[in-house]
Formats: C-alpha cells, sequence, structure tokens
C-alpha cells in the first residue's frame, strides 16, 4: 500500500470546527472531491514531545488496518501559562481503483491549566460513536491528575507495565485500577509481547500424549533481561492462574526470584533469573517427571526454538519466526480487543500475588 | 419590507446581510424596498451607514461596493415609535409614496423584529390603519420571529392577537432552523430515497436521538436565558422541527399544506407526558463551572444578570413517544443543551441488532447495531455504522464508521437560512413557515414538563464541558439504552 502524510500548515488555537473543516480538506483528493471516510476507532495518544515522533510513525502505520482518528496529547501542566498548540496530518494509503484511507491525526501540545483537563481537549474532537482507546505511550500513573477524565472517555486503555522504572509498581497500580467498578478495559502492551511465547508453549502441549502433562510440572525456568522481571512474573501469572496453582511463597534468591506453587500433582518452583542481556526474554523451560518443554529464542532474535525431550532424549524440535515487536505492531494487536481481558487480569492478579510475599 | 425594531440585532446580523445576498444574486425586484422602524433618531444616510458596516461585519466575503451602491438606494427608515397610531399612519403615506415612487405596487411584508411584548401593538395599529387590506391584487403579509409565545395559554392568544387582523394566509411565523438547507435536507434525505423509507418505523428502528448541543454559555444573554430556559428557547421550536421532519408521513407534495399538515400529524401523535410522572420522562440541568475545550468557563449561576439560586434549565433530556403505526413503541430521546463539550445538531438513528449472527463470538465483538446519523452542523452530512470484516486471515468483524459529508459533494456553498426564507416570502411560499396549529401543538406537549418544573426548586447540574446531567444518563439506563457520543 503506497501511502502519503499530508499536513496542514495550521498552529496555534483552533477551534473544534476549524479542525474538523481542516481535516476534511487534507483527506481531498487532488481534483477536489472527496470520497467517503470509514473509520472504525479512535485513539488518543498521552505521549511527550521526545516520544511524539514515534508515536506517530505507529499511528500512520496502523492506518491500513484501522482507519481512525488520532488526538495525541504532549502536556505540561507544570508551565504557568496556559497556551493551546495544534497541528494536523492525514496519512492516507491508496488501495486499488483510486480509493484511499485515510487515518486523521490531531496533536495538540498543552501547557499549563489546560494540559490537567487534557479530556476537555479530547472529548469534542472524537469520531463519532465509534470505540476509544486512550494510550499511555510512556510511564503511566493512575494518579495522575488527568487520568480520571481521560478514562471517562475511553472504551479501552492500552498501557506499558514494563516502561515504568519500577515496574512492580506498576504491575501494582495496574491491578488495583482493575478492581475499580468503572475502570474500562485494560491492555497492556507488554503481556501483549508475550502473547507468541505464550502460544508457542501452549502448542508444546497441544498432542494429546503430552497435554496430561501439563498436571504434572514440577519445575519452571525463565531468563529474562535484567530490568524484565515483571515480564517473567507475568508469565508465571499466566501459567498459575490457567493451570490453576495456588501459591505458596515467593522470595528472592541469589541469582534472581523463587515462585512456589501448589499445583494437582504437587509442588512447583518458578525460577526466574536475569540472564539474558541482550532480549528481555530468552528462555523458558518446563519440566514433568518424563519431560522437559523449550521455548527459547535462537541467536537470530526474530526466531524461536521449540523443543520436547523425554526423559533427556530430544522428541521433538522446530524453529519458527517470533514475530515482530515494532510498536506499531503491538498497538494494532491491542486494538483488535474491545472487551476485558480476563485471562490478562488474572495472570496480573497472580504476579501481584507473587509480588506480596 | 417594513422591519419593526430595525435597530435590533437581527436587522443587522441576518436580514441585511441575507438581502444583500439575494440582491447580488439578482433575486430581487427592481421595485424592492425595504423601511426600517424604530424609536432611535436615525437619517436614511445613518441607517445605511450602520448596516453597510454591519455587513461588512457579519457577512463572510467581500463587499461589492457597486451592488451595495445600488442596494442601498432602495433603504430608507423611518424614526417612530410603535406604540403610537402616528407612526402608521406616517408609515402608510411613506410606504405610498414609495408605490408611486418604485413601482412596489401596494404589495407589503411587515417583519416583526421587535421586542415579542410589541407584536400584539404593532398588528393592532396595523390593523387600525387597514394596512392589513390585500387589495387590488397586492399581497399583506405579517412576519413574526420566535418565541410564539412563552406556553400554550399565550401562543394562543397571540395567534388570536394576530388573527384579528391577519389572516392565516398572511401570517409567515419564521423559526430560522427551517431556512437552513441542513435542516431542508432531512426531507431530501427520506423522501428522494427508496431506500430508507421501508425500514424508517418501528419494525426496524430501536429508537431515535435527537441532540442538539451547543458549547456556548449564555455569554451576555443572561437576562433573556433567565426567562426562556433550553426548553423555551430551543425545544420548543428547534427541536419539535426537527422531530416532526424525522417522524413525518411522506407528504403527497411539496406545497406548504401537505408537508405542514403532516408535520402537525407527527405533533399530535406524541403520547403527552403524565403530569405525575414528568421525572420519568423530563431532565432538565443546569452547567457548573468546568472546562470546555481547554478554557475554564463559569458556571451559569455566575454568570452575568443569572439569579444566584437561578433553577433556569441550560440542559434538557426528553423522552417521547409518537403514537402512530410507524412510530408506536420506538421512542425518541432528545437532548438539548449549552456548554456541552462541542457544538453539534444530530438525529441518530439506531436500528435493531441483526435478530442472529452467524460468526463466532469472540470474532464479533467490535460489532454494534447500525446507526444512521443526520448531522446538521456543524459539518453536514450522513454517517452510517455498518459492520464489516476486518482484514485478515480470521473473520473479525467490526463496526466501521463511513461519513459523507454534504459539503464535499456538492462544492456550492449552502445559502443562508434566512435568505431562503425571505426569498420564500417574497414568493408567497409558506412551507417552511410555522402553521398556528403546529405552535401550539408543540407547546401543548411541553406543557406538563414546564407546570412541574415551575413547581419545584431541583435542578440538577452537570459541569460544563461535559454531556449533562447523571439524570439524563439514568433515563436512558432505565431503559436499557445509553446515549451516543456525538
Amino acid at each position: 500500500m503506497i501511502g502519503e502524510t499530508r499536513s496542514a500548515p495550521g498552529s496555534g488555537p483552533m477551534s473544534v470546527e476549524q479542525i474538523e473543516r481542516e481535516l476534511g480538506q487534507l483527506r481531498m483528493n487532488d481534483d477536489g472531491t472527496l470520497g467517503l471516510r470509514a473509520s472504525v476507532l479512535n485513539l488518543i495518544v498521552v505521549t511527550d514531545e521526545e516520544s511524539a515522533a514515534e508515536v506517530t510513525r505507529s499511528v500512520s502505520n496502523i492506518a491500513g488496518r484501522y482507519p481512525s482518528r488520532a488526538i495525541v496529547l504532549i502536556s505540561d501542566p507544570e508551565e504557568e501559562e496556559a497556551n493551546l498548540d495544534f497541528r494536523l496530518s492525514a496519512f492516507c494509503s491508496s488501495r486499488g481503483g483510486g480509493a484511499q484511507v485515510c487515518a486523521e491525526q490531531v496533536t495538540i501540545h498543552a501547557e499549563g491549566p489546560p494540559a490537567e483537563h487534557l479530556e476537555s481537549l479530547a472529548g469534542p474532537l472524537l469520531v463519532s460513536d465509534l470505540p476509544v482507546f486512550l494510550w499511555y505511550q510512556g510511564p503511566f500513573s493512575p494518579s495522575s491528575p488527568e487520568f480520571a477524565g481521560m478514562a471517562d472517555l475511553a472504551d479501552r486503555i492500552i498501557l506499558d507495565s514494563a516502561a515504568a522504572e519500577d515496574c512492580e509498581r506498576s504491575l501494582r497500580e495496574i491491578a488495583e485500577l482493575l478492581e475499580e467498578e468503572e475502570t474500562p478495559a485494560v491492555g497492556d502492551l507488554q503481556w501483549v509481547q508475550l502473547s507468541p511465547w505464550r502460544s508457542l508453549v501452549a502448542e508444546l502441549f497441544s498432542s494429546p500424549e503430552r497435554a496430561g502433562e501439563l498436571d504434572r510440572l514440577t519445575e519452571i525456568e525463565i531468563e529474562h533481561a535484567p530490568d524484565g522481571e515483571c515480564r517473567a512474573l507475568l508469565f508465571t501469572g499466566w501459567l498459575a492462574s490457567t493451570l490453576g496453582w495456588r501459591m505458596l511463597n515467593s522470595s528472592r534468591t541469589e541469582n534472581g526470584r523463587e515462585v512456589r506453587f501448589s499445583g494437582p500433582s504437587g509442588e512447583i518452583s518458578a525460577g526466574m533469573f536475569p540472564a539474558s542481556p541482550d532480549a528481555p526474554f530468552r528462555r523458558v523451560r518446563l519440566f514433568s517427571a518424563d519431560y522437559g518443554f523449550e521455548v527459547a529464542r535462537s541467536r537470530d532474535l526474530s526466531e524461536a526454538r521449540t523443543a520436547v525431550t523425554r526423559d533427556g532424549e530430544p522428541l521433538a524440535e522446530r524453529t519458527v519466526h517470533l514475530g515482530t515487536f515494532d510498536l506499531g505492531v503491538l498497538l494494532g494487536e491491542e486494538l483488535r480487543y474491545r472487551g476485558r481481558d480476563e485471562i490478562y487480569e488474572r495472570a496480573l492478579c497472580a504476579a501481584v500475588e507473587a509480588l506480596e510475599h | 419590507m417594513v422591519i419593526f425594531g430595525a435597530s435590533g440585532d437581527l436587522t443587522r446580523r441576518k436580514l441585511i446581510p441575507a438581502l444583500y445576498d439575494l440582491a447580488t444574486q439578482r433575486r430581487l425586484p427592481m421595485e424592492f424596498a425595504v423601511v426600517g422602524v424604530s424609536r432611535t433618531g436615525m437619517t436614511h444616510e445613518d441607517f445605511r451607514e450602520k448596516l453597510h458596516d454591519a455587513l461588512e461585519e457579519h457577512r463572510s466575503g467581500q463587499v461589492s461596493e457597486d451592488v451595495w451602491e445600488s442596494f442601498s438606494k432602495s433603504i430608507f427608515y423611518l424614526p417612530g415609535d410603535s406604540k403610537k397610531p402616528e407612526t402608521y399612519e406616517e408609515l402608510k403615506d411613506f410606504l405610498g409614496r414609495l408605490d408611486d415612487e418604485r413601482g412596489t405596487e401596494g404589495n407589503r411584508i411587515y417583519y416583526l423584529s421587535s421586542s415579542p411584548s410589541l407584536f400584539p401593538t404593532i398588528v393592532e395599529h396595523l390593523g387600525e390603519a387597514g394596512m392589513n387590506r390585500e387589495e387590488d391584487g397586492a399581497y399583506a403579509r405579517l412576519v413574526v420571529e420566535k418565541p410564539f409565545g412563552r406556553d400554550l395559554r399565550s401562543a394562543r392568544e397571540l395567534n388570536g392577537d394576530l388573527r384579528r387582523y391577519f389572516e392565516e394566509h398572511q401570517i409567515y411565523r419564521i423559526d430560522h432552523y427551517l431556512g437552513k438547507d441542513t435542516v431542508q435536507n432531512i426531507l431530501a434525505l427520506r423522501f428522494s430515497n427508496g431506500i430508507f423509507e421501508p425500514i424508517w418505523n418501528q419494525h426496524y428502528v430501536d429508537h431515535v436521538q435527537i441532540t442538539v448541543a451547543e458549547e456556548m454559555g449564555v455569554g451576555t444573554r443572561g437576562a433573556f436565558y433567565e426567562e426562556a430556559g433550553a426548553l423555551r428557547d430551543i425545544v420548543q421550536n428547534h427541536v419539535m422541527q426537527v422531530l416532526c421532519l424525522t417522524a413525518m408521513e411522506p407528504p403527497v407534495t411539496f406545497d406548504a399544506e401537505s408537508v405542514r399538515e403532516e408535520k402537525v400529524k407527527v405533533l399530535k401523535a406524541v403520547r403527552p407526558i403524565p403530569e405525575d410522572a414528568v421525572d420519568g420522562y423530563a431532565v432538565r440541568g443546569q452547567y457548573e463551572r468546568g472546562w470546555v475545550f481547554g478554557e475554564e468557563v463559569q458556571g451559569y449561576r455566575e454568570e452575568e444578570d443569572v439569579a444566584p439560586d437561578s433553577t433556569t434549565e441550560t440542559y434538557v433530556a426528553l423522552k417521547l413517544f409518537v403514537d402512530n403505526w410507524r412510530w408506536a413503541g420506538a421512542p425518541f430521546y432528545i437532548r438539548a443543551g449549552k456548554r456541552l463539550p462541542k457544538k453539534v445538531t444530530e438525529i441518530a438513528i439506531q436500528f435493531d441488532p441483526t435478530p442472529h449472527t452467524p460468526f463466532a463470538r469472540g470474532e464479533t465483538q467490535g460489532l454494534e447495531p447500525n446507526v444512521l446519523v443526520i448531522r446538521i452542523q456543524p459539518e453536514e452530512g450522513i454517517s452510517l455504522k455498518i459492520g464489516a470484516k476486518v482484514p485478515g486471515s480470521g473473520f473479525e468483524v467490526s463496526s466501521v464508521n463511513m461519513d459523507l459529508l454534504y459539503g464535499t459533494a456538492f462544492l456550492e456553498e449552502a445559502p443562508d437560512a434566512y435568505q431562503r426564507l425571505l426569498l420564500d416570502l417574497m414568493l408567497g411560499d409558506p412551507t417552511l413557515f410555522i402553521r398556528a396549529d403546529e405552535a401550539e401543538y408543540a407547546w401543548e406537549i411541553l406543557e406538563p414538563v414546564m407546570r412541574a418544573w415551575s413547581e419545584s426548586r431541583e435542578v440538577s447540574s452537570y459541569p460544563a464541558g461535559t454531556w449533562g446531567p447523571e439524570e439524563a444518563d439514568e433515563l436512558l439506563e432505565r431503559d436499557s439504552r445509553e446515549w451516543r457520543r456525538p
């Protein structure tokens, strides 16, 4: 698909009507006509100056699959003087027959008091009747002054629990947020990145003769990046909540963390080790009395090797593409979902439980 | 055309710019003349100069001095007190002279743009001076600006006063809303497209939502608004007109009586709101301090000329039923208000969900029932929400909004509402004007609500920049529905 980015020269303060009119102009064809606008969703992004360019790139990447309106908010509530600045652009991709699909973007810089009322800026610019995704690109805190108002606008909030420096706190905050009744559905980009790992592990048990081993697991080992323990905890939380394990204790060890569970056939030990300097997630191994299961990144980090052994002897092995973890792709994945992701929520609760012990 | 209250805002902002535009389009006869009447002492020249300044201020686009030069020669001013009979004698003489000098042939349009309290007096004096008579093929038409009374009783009184001297066919009640191209487009959409009519009924429509939202507050009109409130200012006229056009049966022809008869039938079919259960059908709200598009704004009670304990509503939500074969059981939810998040007027036809979805539940998370939105302002157009397959190997189905902006299909700019209505007025076509019984039925529907509200001091509040009070949400939640986000 061939794409083209068009920008309006407009900046400075604008009214909602002016913005709508300018966006219409940007979608105009060369002959002055304007076809239908098709859109499937609204995306509000709260970000900072440095990340704005990357956000814009991700938004234009998803334009073909999710023609949408993105409202990118860059806020600085600490400035004393109120100031608003608007920039408009449209990313239009051509499909066969000259039809074009456009994604629109309104970038708003808000300084001073208006920056604490971002919902008043984003709300009137939403395309009517379509779902609203609120994406906190970067560190996020539900206690930030503008969050409650923004959450009211959203049908789904997309966060990245890995973006905060203190990821343990981040997991706890998201779990608390989910306990509140008014909170819309929450998606977590860190969780989306675990998605290929989860499906590869699940596939290892898909043959009938090995399915029963899920109930006989005794040990798990996860190798993660030095700052990636939260991801390992989420993954362990997923296994525990899916397989019905009950947590016994969780402790720091000399070289990582160990969480012990009680499962259908006795105790399970899950060890998490920061032994992967070059990838957030390097290897997952699961053991039962007779079997060993492994998913590991190969030297080429975009691929993974999966293997099953019985009594130490190789039984099956294959190498597959792990998928791309580009921000636009991850975001696109999250935009597929509308309702609450109960599997994530249960995994998160289990991960937070491990942190509390 | 005689304008009473000619020194007022309407003349400067709307009437003269509209007449000027008609002049540039060669739609005004050469004989046409405007006579402004009000108490302010001014010469013809002063009046023309004032209007020229106003034209430059209120009309978009350049003013052609040549057109103005020629047009302004047809503008005259007569200072006079509309309460005094002498004013009318003087006016009658003056108009007689114009008949001779300009050839206006006794045709008269009296435009009442003064304070509504003066309407009966002006009409009486016109009648007593014999200026209401249509003789020798000439016409005498009376234009009345809204409000048409402030309740059913006063509307009937006003109609009685007008008809004491003018016949119904001479009276043109103007609601500029109907002059908007966009509002007329509701009829075009409904009655020139075969695909909509078969599904435009309770068999296929779950309910209808009408939203008339403004982001502005009352500004300097606090004193006026205190007396009016949203129900009288917007709902009784604009909203009821939109309701009629949305719900009416197809008229046989587009002549005044056919169209107005069908509109009146809708109003007659609206189920009366029970006086002892008004809260179940109507919610009123008042804006508090809040944030509108990045700007902090004051609450209604803090506005200029507004009582600090005012109970005047700046927001109204209503649930109405149109009890006829077409609409029985499908409610019309209406909301109108000030200091809402944005300026928008929309009619949303919410269709029933599909009876059965063959796709897996997980694949249709993003699928919602069809909605057809007719947007009247700001950007006129229609939008249809349909289910479509998301590109990819699965069978994921999601809702897509298809928006068509009329403005982009037709490059010509729509004329101002007053232009259209003044032209119809001169041509003697009352289709887009309000008939006496139409105004009265619209009041009758709201009568129980007005009575209940006048007896209570309870008014819900909502922060400026939000979509109204919680009670309005509850009004729909009780029916397992919710307001859409316009």
